[in-house]
């Protein structure tokens, strides 16, 4: 028995073994490519390179003499690079190189172009494959010269990406237009011109064995807290992934703890959020491939400010911000407490209210629970359907969804009409949160709060309101308290969290945040501070 | 998780609304003796006795500002004397909490949820109140902290309200103190009692991050929640009437209750129970954090959060069936039940035991040779 199982993994093992030579496994395949080095034969390394690359149709290879006499190769990707810087270097190569002493020697031909001939502004010296696959990868053009074992990798990047434009999930009223497109090096260029000073450091590593995607995070050095940034940069260091394709999947690594609704980082579209956010100390981290940045650490106040409050005049994006703090209470909590008050506290409303409410619920067939759970459920796959449609089958949508269904509903009286004002009510009011992943976790505890009204009354709301705040405060984004600055409450931050103060008065950074350089504006600076305005224009 | 904090400006705000749910609840001053309109009195007296009560329960923490009671008890009367003496506080607590959590349970299911099990209200209060607990005294800190504002907002809401009527009805309060200092000082007992709730301030104290001012941060709460106290008082005895006030079972309910404004906003005591359970949650999470804390010292665990189930279940217990009825519940807070109960009990037997260990110790620290 035991020799016939040895037997069987014998052969087995013998037949993987046969196998890995001939095809191996990806991650074989990778550890090889990791290794292995090139080589001095030109037909060599091309032989070895086509050997990794295989049939992929866009891998070419233009094999040419090089000042007349070494044979050699470019190697690229089409479709990656640029023709033109292409047809530059090989006529580089080609023609120029006759001008200079060619040299004899076959290995001397590569120093001498790259210190002579090409005039590519990054070229580098390759000679590992994984190496120069990366290169390829990155828009790079391989040159192989026979008798050398190194690879000059030139810059020729040429390929398409979208162009700038607003974001669709991010618009303002009055701010910059531009949002992050899916190219990292535009993204960070964001950054760069609008924090020009060198303190502003990028630091990149690559996440992803098979993407090899380029994460890159930014921070403004000597401002970010120390402990901060190491941090940052352990958690993405740990993340080991075969892809990383949008930087959701960096968010579920780096995030403090996976068992909340909350969203513990702050994802944007918009180039001015992610500089604001640096110039308070925080550190942002940009994902090649996807527009959406990461900035870290995410409270929860903070995501609830849009970036209008700060364009706008103090008085008006103060006033805003309030009523979209009471939007998101009404759309947390209101169906809940409609619920609780008609099933159980029919005495706290008002008679005439109570009896209004009463008239209009004669004849509708279902307890008022399952009205609300169905409207607001009926909201939630109306919504869900939109998000996906065509801009130009959207509003069919909605005229079917909101205005047929919810009349016919009436009409046949399925459902109330005082039911259908509070969840319209609560599902416009859902929408002002500016972040969606924060609106969608609260429109999620809406519905727990429905339930839990609906049985257990306004003692079960205040219950499960009571868990949702024990919840919230033990929250930490990146070491910082999830509910900062209202618990642990920090008056100075009041400022910028329950108003918005003129900017010549937010005098300080977030305290937790900013400690480092905690001054932001120098006192004094209120227009006409304790001087007559119409004084200087009198003397003029 | 050793370096857990609280600012004292939570500790402040904690200490805050547990004293003022008292006045929420009972009103003690009205509705426990016969100071009827001299309730006011009472309440000022009641202040400066509790503040020399606090003074004794705090002065000794602040002197061992690393240490809880349970250890500090060891250090000043060796380490099984300690211990014993030490359990009287904890026990205080588990006491206290039971008897929190059975007055807020008994008003809202008088007011509001009259057909719902004692046992289910109790339950889910203490399992929120655990949940915070387990997640640890920052949390509870931070609760606090977001809790404090809407409470301040919810009653001060509910007595501007009653600001028009309270003008009307000043002559409530007349005749000022005619019956001598009798009943203004019967009346005053239980409200000194009742900080017996401050003996968390033992547990408590080195969790702050300036434990030296804890005793300052205390007063400090104390002298918020008496003006409170003194606010509430004279608006319930002049809307109500020292009477009505003194039979009611929940004074100041039911002054919210007869509220109303404009032509439409009536029975808003809905507020002022939000307001109650808000503070009442974050007491109860203060008692059963500071029980389990002080017990797993008392165990030598290294962890409390094991604590925190068990006694969980254990208050709950108590809580449904400590007391039989509200009447019996209401003996309780009798003057000469609650004051020797409380004060003597909870407070002075054993904060007097560990003053005189720490006496004895500095007389021989002082006499000691070579000591300095």
């Amino acid at each position: 028995m035991f020799k016939l199982l040895q037997k069987l993994l014998q052969r087995r093992k013998a037949h993987t073994d046969d196998d890995w030579r001939k095809n191996p496994d990806i991650s074989m395949r990778e550890a090889q490519a990791k290794e292995a080095k090139l080589e001095k034969g030109l037909e060599e390394n091309l032989r070895l390179l086509q050997r990794y690359a295989g049939p992929s149709y866009d891998f070419s290879v233009r094999r040419f003499k090089a000042g007349g006499k070494v044979p050699a190769a470019l190697v690229r990707l089409d479709g990656l690079t640029e023709s033109k810087t292409i047809e530059e270097i090989l006529r580089t190569l080609m023609v120029d190189s006759r001008l200079i002493k060619a040299p004899d020697q076959a290995g001397q031909i590569a120093a001498a172009a790259m210190e002579q001939l090409l005039t590519a502004p990054a070229v580098r010296e390759s000679d590992n494959l994984a190496d120069l696959f990366a290169g390829l990868t990155r828009g790079e053009a391989a040159l192989i010269f026979d008798g050398t074992p190194l690879a000059l990798m030139c810059d020729a990047k040429g390929f398409k990406t979208r162009t700038i434009i607003e974001p669709d999930a991010e618009r303002a009223l009055r701010g910059p237009r531009e949002g992050f497109i899916e190219n990292l090096r535009a993204n960070t260029s964001l950054i760069r011109r609008r924090i020009r000073i060198p303190h502003l450091w990028i630091e990149s590593l690559t996440v992803g064995e098979l993407t090899q995607t380029e994460v890159a995070f930014a921070y403004i050095k000597g401002l970010a807290r120390e402990k901060l940034v190491r941090e940052v940069r352990e958690r993405l260091r740990r993340i080991k992934i075969d892809g990383v394709l949008e930087s959701g999947y960096v968010e579920d690594f780096i995030k403090d703890t996976s068992y909340s609704l909350f969203p513990l980082t702050f994802r944007t579209e918009r180039a001015d959020k992610v500089a604001a956010g640096l110039l308070e100390g925080r550190v942002a981290i940009f994902v090649d491939g996807t527009p959406h940045v990461l900035l870290v650490p995410a409270e929860l106040p903070m995501l609830l400010q849009a970036s209008d409050d700060y364009y706008e005049p103090p008085p008006i994006g103060s006033i805003i911000r309030l009523l979209r703090y009471t939007a998101l209470l009404i759309s947390l909590l209101l169906p809940g407490f409609y619920v609780a008050v008609i099933n159980f506290h029919q005495e706290l409303l008002p008679t005439a209210l109570l009896l209004r409410i009463t008239a209009t619920r004669e004849g509708v067939p279902f307890p008022v629970i399952f009205e609300v759970l169905l409207l607001d459920g009926l909201f939630e796959v109306l919504r869900e359907a939109g998000v996906r449609l065509p801009a130009a089958i959207g509003p069919a949508i909605s005229i079917v969804g909101a205005l047929i269904l919810g009349d016919a509903a009436i009409r046949a009286g399925l459902v109330s009409p005082a039911v259908v004002i509070v969840i319209a009510l609560t599902a416009i009011a859902s929408f002002t949160a500016p972040a969606f992943s924060l609106g969608i976790s609260f429109r999620i505890l809406r519905f727990a709060f429905t339930v839990i009204g609906a049985v257990f009354g306004l003692f079960g709301v205040q219950f499960l309101l009571l868990l949702t705040v024990v919840h919230l405060c033990s929250l930490r984004s990146f070491g910082v308290p999830y509910l900062t600055p209202f618990a642990p409450m920090i008056w100075r931050d009041m400022k910028d969290n329950l108003l918005r103060v003129w900017w010549w008065g937010m005098r300080d950074r977030p305290k937790l945040l900013g400690a480092r350089e905690p001054q932001r504006t120098p006192p004094g600076q209120a227009p006409f501070a304790g001087k007559d305005p119409g004084e200087e224009g009198g003397k003029a | 998780m050793a370096a857990e904090k609280i600012a004292n400006r939570q500790l402040l705000f904690i200490l805050f609304m547990m004293r003022t749910i008292f006045a929420i609840a009972f009103l003690p001053v009205l509705t426990t003796a016969d100071a009827l309109q001299d309730a006011w009195a009472s309440a000022v007296i009641s202040f400066f006795g509790a503040a020399l009560l606090v003074a004794v329960i705090g002065g000794l923490g602040v002197r061992f500002p690393e240490q809880t009671v349970v250890q500090y008890s060891q250090k000043l009367l060796g380490r099984w004397a300690g211990k014993a003496v030490s359990l009287l506080p904890l026990g205080a607590f588990l006491f206290m909490a039971a008897t929190d959590v059975r007055i807020y349970t008994e008003a809202l299911t008088t007011l509001f949820l009259t057909e719902t099990p004692l046992g289910f209200i109790i339950g889910t209060m203490v399992f929120a109140a655990a949940l915070a607990a387990y997640a640890g005294i920052e949390t509870i800190g931070r609760a606090a902290d977001l809790f404090f504002p809407l409470f301040i907002l919810m009653v001060f809401a509910s007595l501007a309200m009653a600001v028009p009527q309270a003008w009307l009805l000043l002559h409530n309060l007349e005749p000022v103190l005619a019956r001598g200092a009798g009943p203004v000082l019967r009346g005053a007992a239980t409200p000194i009692a009742v900080i017996s709730q401050y003996m968390v301030l033992t547990m408590l104290i080195p969790a702050v991050t300036e434990p030296k001012r804890a005793l300052r941060t205390a007063l400090g709460a104390l002298v918020l929640s008496s003006a409170l106290l003194l606010l509430i008082t004279v608006f319930t005895v002049t809307v109500l009437g020292p009477h009505k006030g003194a039979r009611s079972s929940y004074p100041f309910l039911s002054l919210v209750r007869s509220l109303q404004a404009g032509e439409f906003l009536e029975r808003i005591e809905a507020l002022a129970m939000f307001a109650w359970g808000f503070a009442h949650f974050v007491g109860l999470a203060v008692f059963l954090y500071c029980g389990a804390r002080g017990l797993s010292q008392v165990l030598g665990l290294k962890s409390y959060r094991i604590l925190i189930g068990p006694m969980a279940v254990i208050w709950v217990t108590l809580g449904v069936q400590g007391y039989r009825n509200e009447f019996q519940l209401r003996t309780l807070f009798q003057p000469g039940i609650a004051f020797p109960l409380a004060a003597l009990g909870f407070i002075l037997l054993p904060m007097s035991i560990l003053w005189l260990g720490y006496g004895i110790r500095a007389l021989v620290e002082r006499f000691k040779p070579g000591g300095s």
